[in-house]
């Protein structure tokens, strides 16, 4: 449980980090929102990976 | 009620419990190492050792209450938390893990013991320290088990993937061991200590200070009080399972690091 937890919040650290430096490098505010998401979809498909595939 | 306590407050200035209470003068002149944690976590250690010693001379076959205590306590790491976890290789890890769990576990229980009443690790530092020793222990057993090369190609990179998704996943694999892991185990046993003292200082403090006040007040008092001693026992029960949830979660990086594939 704490390995899926561990997941989603380094999905969410990383890729929203990453928008979040294209953001202020771009000059946009989008980025931040779609790292976000991309890092979240990421993580639970990691969690997938590990955990659901047989 | 609200207002009643808010008058009193006013009134009175009752100081609500802060961070500044986490911040203890040092004991001798101005020796920042000479401060209360740090003594608690040396007797913390002399009263482990002591207890495991005299629990364990004169060790018979029909244990004293003493031997019986040392013993659960032991095979409760051994068995429940390190042979179930870790499989077969479980036991040179049971020194460490024993460790682990019996310092914690001792340093947390400070926090409600009287006289005492503070919990060690609800200093930021010994959680950070404790975090980072099982950091390099379960890399440096992953290391050992498959090679530097081996080991961090597995993290890295999981089997049977897309290699389009190593993209999107290897980022996420890296930052989850080398960073999230140690700062997440950390933070949960600190954050826990620190809230749970906060809490009770909120509540035995806040009782004392409405025991001063008006007629009002003082009715309110030993609900205070009251809630206060629940919560001590809540207390009791989140400091276990802090040093349990520590504990384990050592025992299934362990493991992790030591599975053939990830």
């Amino acid at each position: 449980m704490w390995t899926i937890f561990g997941y989603l919040l380094s999905g969410l650290l990383f890729w929203g980090g990453a928008g979040y430096a294209a953001d202020k490098w771009l000059g946009t505010t989008y980025l931040t929102l779609i790292g976000l998401i991309v890092g979240m979809g990421g993580a639970l498909y990691l969690v997938w990976l590990r955990f659901g595939r047989e | 009620m609200l207002a009643l306590v808010l008058q009193g407050a006013e009134g009175e200035g009752f100081v609500p419990p802060s961070t500044k209470d986490f911040e203890l003068p040092p004991i001798f002149g101005d020796n920042p190492y000479t401060t209360k944690p740090i003594f608690l976590v040396i007797f913390s250690v002399i009263l482990i050792s002591v207890f495991f010693i005299a629990a364990s001379r004169r060790a018979a076959i029909v244990p004293s209450k003493l031997q019986f205590a040392g013993e659960s306590v032991y095979a409760f790491v051994r068995n429940d938390l390190a042979k179930d976890v870790i499989g077969h290789e479980f036991l040179r890890f049971v020194p460490y893990l024993f460790t682990l769990f019996t310092f914690i576990l001792v340093n947390n229980l400070f926090g409600i013991i009287p006289i005492i009443q503070f919990p060690t690790m609800s200093h930021v530092g010994f959680a950070y320290v404790l975090a980072m020793f099982t950091f390099f222990v379960f890399h440096y057993v992953g290391v050992r088990k498959h090679g530097l090369y081996k080991y961090i190609k597995e993290i890295m990179f999981m089997p049977g993937v897309p290699k389009a998704a190593y993209i999107l996943i290897t980022p996420l694999e890296i930052l989850t061991f080398f960073l999230v892991r140690p700062l997440t185990l950390s933070l949960r046993l600190f954050a826990n200590m620190f809230a749970g003292h906060l809490l009770l200082l909120v509540f035995i403090l806040g009782g004392e200070h409405l025991a001063q006040g008006a007629i009002g007040l003082k009715l309110v008092s030993p609900f205070a009080f009251g809630i206060g001693i629940v919560l001590t026992f809540f207390e009791f029960m989140v400091q276990c399972l802090q040093a349990y949830i520590f504990t384990l979660l050592t025992a299934l990086y362990i493991a992790g690091a030591l599975a053939d594939e990830h």
